[in-house]
């Protein structure tokens, strides 16, 4: 499971050079601006042995700083307890998705309850291939959520195209009309892979700075 | 059957069992707030990450082997954590701990086991493999200057 | 003088394939006119003159008749069959190309006796073509593929499954431009006829008969033309492919722009096939006024130089002077400070050989707010006399279609073949067809036509200029009706440039004062580049030899990679900002590199040689962080503090037609007067001369590179090493 919205976002940065010439420009030495992009959005990586806060902000300087935190740590437990999904099943997927919400896995547990409206959910799920014919209700559908929110893209087809990435009326990956958090690859994914996913999506959460941003403005 | 199982006391006593077992009621509760679950078994063993392995076979199939994370991670811990050499015996591919099971294979060119560094600077980072589709121009350098 | 192929000359003499165009202004009026004779194509009636084909008259009344060998700008061959067509009263259906029309003929273009015939002729056609059209490059744009569906049979009678019958021709190699699967070739011999009628090149040839009839080179040979091209475009089957294009892309998936092509100063108007922001290939797009529906094979070929050695970021000089990639913030600021810092009179721009009308203007309009006048091009041409006031003394006046008329050319200094293969085209089609005379002054070349060699020394012109010359041309030109003098924008480099110039105006005026025809010009000077007659209208001086001598701080680079200014010849702590699309030798030279768009990824303006305004349009957008050209020096602008007056394509416009209206007028091209003024400056320059002329391109390998796009190409490296190579062959 790749949580690469970081990177998704430096390329975007980076503008229409990318990603194309990534790889030429990584050789070139240029890679540069999106190394520093990763280091500013990203958390440093944990070393196996070391111990581990709750709260992802341990470099409050003040007292101010440390108020604020504690105040995203708070709101961050809050959005993470509670996301509920907007379903898009497309295909095979939804299957796997129905399954997560089965007592077996039971999603309620995370406080993860589908809800059937856009606009009181906060993540849809994207699972399955994503029709050209489909794309423009997707993109209505995102647009009607409210912020803050997410994406799963789940499944081959909708994290690129999949089987029918060659097919004339398929969209390949729904990456190209939402912007999307979190991969979930398989095809389909268990209900394991996805319900993975969704923790994914909660550690993602979980370093949302929303107060310190306002704060530092 | 005995009064005591009818009146389903023997539940209560092992309910105390399982919470002496954990350490008293405060270190249960705490393990309750970390996992959402509390349960009696064996320590099978530890990885040198600090992760406990626990079976008990009172337990219907597939919930009858868990792993408690170390307490390092705290509330942070993830599925990812639990090192190659566990994941065949959590999962029931194996019924021999790593310790217990001669046969399995070392070699030097193995890699040392790391967890999911998605959302880190860890990361790994996907690029494109295709050719490029233009090849920028490369400065000669100077020479001497 | 036998100057046609023996086809042609056999083949009907029609006055309007010679000239079959509708912008003709200077047809023969004088020549009277038969009656028009009235033919009905399918019972429609049609007035047509006497001499045109069945084909042509179906044309007029929009009845398309299927056709394989016929082609408007080429000899009839009649040879394909596929044009038959009933005629009452004929016992056979006749070939409707080669079938001159009659009074009161009746044409039935799609009887049974027709289609039964074109059936029969495709069954034929497709007994010996292989069935490959899936791994076929021309499948998709395949007239045989059409026509089959069209006109073909629907069912097969063929039986021979294992293929023991099928004929099966060996390729031919003719160089790194063309793909030949000659097991498709139909014998339409239109590649035999264009090489021999418009290249020029009289190497193709059918050798055989029936099954063994085989189209090819005779003897292994290079096809060593500069137009070689355009027999893949009139292959109608995927006989002749492109190479570099082959297996990239089929037709349906590529999007189309039109767009112009700059890498020679006629402006071919052209069309950029792209898919997923990638130039695939280059075709011409049909305009009858400068390239009819011919391409050259640079501006063809060429496109995969766009790829290669692009500038993709901001680069500045480190502190040991290596280049090293930045942001567009810390160049832009960078290049600012140091124009701001300059004093203005050691302010220089050099504007190169592709830049564009806009980004001329804002660079012009960017210098002159910093208080600067020192914007030049690298192109030299004289300022005495009358200079660049007029805008007919740097112009082809003639217009390159008006050369068709013409019945003596004289070619100054030029070696027209490479240095605008399309217009050399042109005059070769008004010397075959219009029994035109040419006639060469400068060092001998193959201008793939016979001509009168005057000379090379300068001195004959001044001889012809002021009458006092015994040789024939001079007898030639004055007795010519509409003769046309093309003088060579590379011999005013030179010291006696001026007085050259002086001579040509006053030959060419000399000429034109006795002309009948008022109209018509003489005096031509052909400009090497596309951005030259836009700089010059713009008012940048042309050449850098004085701003260089006076030592300047800050030499700004627009695209200028003819090395005319180098590192040695400017002052050790000099700056030098280069903006441009391509790695070549200005880049080089620069501390400060801003990348800009090449031609396919802008919107932007070219003046082509006869001063015609054309725009590219973007077909891909710039790579990485490179942008359009005038947005740079706009944001440069923001940055130095003289924030210039545009924000957005429409406002340089307006601009550029403040300036010049001549300049945003599209497609229109003016007629240039002033002559005889310009002709009263140039007296006092008429200074013996002495010098000899010579010309930068002589042959075919000098043809290929010559600017930064091609320059980078590899397909052009390909085709300098080929045409060496074939040097060393005994053919």
């Amino acid at each position: 499971m790749t949580l690469r919205c970081g990177i998704m976002q430096a390329i975007k940065a980076l503008g229409s050079s990318a990603p194309n010439t990534v790889l030429s420009v990584l050789k070139k030495g240029a890679f540069a601006p999106v190394a520093n992009q990763i280091r500013q959005t990203h958390l440093p990586a944990p070393k196996p042995n070391e111990q581990r806060p709750y709260s992802p902000f341990q470099d409050a300087s003040n007292m101010a700083e440390l108020a604020v935190a504690r105040l995203d740590d708070l709101l961050n437990w809050g959005r993470k307890g509670s996301i509920w999904p907007m379903t898009f099943g497309l295909a095979c997927c939804a299957v796997e998705m129905m399954h997560i919400a089965a007592p077996r896995y039971d999603m309620d547990r995370y406080g993860v309850v589908f809800r059937a409206s856009p606009r009181q959910s906060d993540v849809m799920i994207v699972a399955g291939t994503l029709t050209n014919k489909m794309a423009p209700a997707l993109r209505k559908v995102y647009d009607q959520m409210p912020d803050p929110r997410w994406v799963i893209s789940m499944g081959s087809c909708a994290n690129g195209g999949g089987y029918y990435h060659y097919s004339y009326s398929v969209v390949r990956g729904c990456d190209r009309i939402v912007p999307v958090d979190i991969y979930v690859p398989g095809c389909p994914p268990t209900a394991e892979a996805l319900l993975y996913g969704i923790l994914q999506l909660q550690k993602k959460v979980k370093r949302m700075k929303s107060v310190q941003i306002w704060y530092r403005k | 059957m005995s009064v005591a199982k009818l009146l389903a006391l023997d539940k209560v006593a092992k309910l105390f069992n399982i919470i002496k077992q954990n350490g008293g009621i405060r270190a249960s509760l705490y393990k309750l707030y970390k996992q959402e679950e509390l349960k009696d078994g064996v320590l099978v063993g530890e990885d040198k990450f600090g992760n406990k392995y626990y079976e008990n076979p009172r337990y219907f199939y597939s919930r009858n082997r868990w792993v408690e994370y170390s307490e390092k991670v705290h509330l942070n811990y993830d599925a990812s954590q639990v090192p190659a050499e566990w994941y065949g015996w959590l999962h029931y591919k194996t019924d021999l701990p790593p310790h217990q099971d001669p046969s399995r294979p070392h070699y030097k060119w193995m890699a040392e086991f790391t967890e999911n560094l998605s959302g880190t600077t860890g990361q790994y980072t996907p690029y494109s493999t295709t050719r490029a589709k233009i090849e920028p121009w490369v400065p000669k350098p100077k020479t001497g200057a | 003088m036998l100057r046609q192929p023996l086809s042609r000359a056999l083949a009907l003499t029609s006055p309007t394939r010679a000239a079959p165009l509708a912008a003709r202004r200077f047809a023969e009026q004088v020549q009277a006119r038969p009656d028009n004779v009235e033919v009905f194509i399918d019972d429609q009636p049609v007035y047509v003159p006497p001499g045109t084909t069945v084909l042509q008259a179906a044309a007029q009344v929009g009845v398309e008749i299927p056709r394989f060998c016929y082609h408007e700008r080429l000899a009839v061959a009649g040879n394909c069959r596929m044009c038959l067509v009933e005629v009452e009263k004929s016992p056979k259906p006749v070939a409707a190309c080669a079938m001159p029309v009659m009074k009161g003929m009746r044409v039935k273009t799609n009887s049974d006796l027709t289609r039964k015939a074109r059936e029969g002729v495709m069954e034929f056609l497709l007994v010996n073509h292989p069935l490959d059209c899936p791994i076929c490059d021309q499948g998709g744009e395949c007239d045989l593929q059409d026509q089959s569906m069209a006109f073909g049979s629907d069912k097969s009678r063929f039986t021979d499954i294992h293929f023991s019958g099928k004929r099966a021709v060996e390729d031919k190699d003719v160089g790194p431009l063309i793909k030949t699967i000659m097991t498709r070739c139909i014998h339409c011999t239109r590649c035999i006829r264009f090489a021999s009628e418009v290249a020029g090149v009289d190497d193709f040839g059918t050798t055989g008969r029936g099954t063994d009839m085989q189209v090819g080179t005779y003897v292994e040979k290079m096809f060593l033309s500069e137009l070689s091209g355009n027999i893949i475009d009139l292959c109608p089957v995927g006989a002749l492919t492109s190479k570099p294009y082959s297996f990239a892309a089929r037709p349906w998936e590529t999007r189309r722009i039109d767009s112009v092509d700059v890498l020679d100063p006629l402006g071919s108007n052209i069309v950029v096939a792209t898919r997923t922001n990638e130039v695939l290939r280059i075709l011409p797009r049909t305009n009858e006024e400068i390239n009819e529906e011919w391409l050259a094979d640079k501006s063809r070929f060429a496109c995969d130089g766009l790829k290669r050695q692009r500038l993709v970021t901001p680069m500045m000089a480190d502190s040991r002077g290596n280049l090293t990639p930045c942001e567009w913030e810390d160049a832009i600021v960078a290049a600012a400070r140091a124009l701001r810092d300059c004093p203005p009179d050691k302010l220089v721009a050099v504007s190169g050989d592709l830049a564009d009308a806009e980004s001329l203007v804002a660079l012009k309009d960017l210098l002159n707010k910093l208080g600067s006048e020192n914007t030049c091009t690298e192109q030299y041409f004289p300022l005495e006399g009358s200079g660049i006031d007029f805008r007919s003394s740097y112009l082809l006046n003639t217009k390159i279609a008006n050369v068709e008329e013409a019945d003596f050319v004289l070619l100054i200094g030029t070696n027209v073949r490479f240095e605008a293969p399309l217009l050399n085209a042109r005059i070769r089609k008004a010397f075959i067809h219009k029994e035109t005379d040419v006639a060469l002054v400068g060092p001998k070349v193959d201008l793939t036509y016979d001509y009168m060699h005057v000379g090379d020394s300068a001195s004959i012109v001044k001889d012809l200029a002021t009458g006092t010359s015994a040789h024939e041309v001079l007898k030639r030109l004055e007795s010519a009706k509409r003769p046309v003098v093309i003088l060579g924008a590379d011999q005013l480099k030179t010291q006696e440039g001026s007085a050259l110039l002086a001579y040509t105006q006053e030959l060419a005026l000399r000429l034109q004062d006795k002309l009948q025809d008022k109209n018509w010009k003489v005096l031509n000077v052909l400009q090497r580049t596309a951005s030259q007659v836009a700089a010059l209208d713009i008012g940048y001086k042309p050449g850098v030899g004085k701003v260089l001598e006076a030592g300047p701080k800050v030499v700004y680079l627009l695209g200028a990679d003819a090395g005319v200014v180098t590192r040695e010849s400017l002052p050790k702590d000099a700056v030098v900002i280069y903006q441009g699309h391509h790695g070549d030798v200005g880049a080089q030279a620069a501390d400060i590199v801003l990348p800009g768009a090449a031609y396919t990824e802008k919107r932007a303006t070219y003046v082509n040689a006869e001063g015609r305004a054309q725009q590219t349009l973007v077909a891909v957008t710039p790579p990485g962080k490179a942008r359009e050209d005038w947005k740079i020096i706009r944001a440069l602008s923001e940055v130095v503090g003289e924030r210039l007056p545009y924000d957005n394509l429409d406002e340089v416009r307006t601009r550029m037609s403040e300036i010049s209206p001549a300049l945003v007028s599209y497609g229109d091209v003016q007629d240039n007067n002033y002559f005889a003024q310009a002709r009263a400056l140039a007296q006092s320059l008429q200074k013996p001369v002495s010098g000899k002329l010579d010309v930068q391109l002589k042959t075919l390998e000098d043809y290929f590179m010559t600017d930064s796009i091609s320059r980078a190409s590899p397909t052009m490296a390909k085709c300098v090493q080929a045409v060496l190579k074939q040097k060393q062959s005994p053919y």
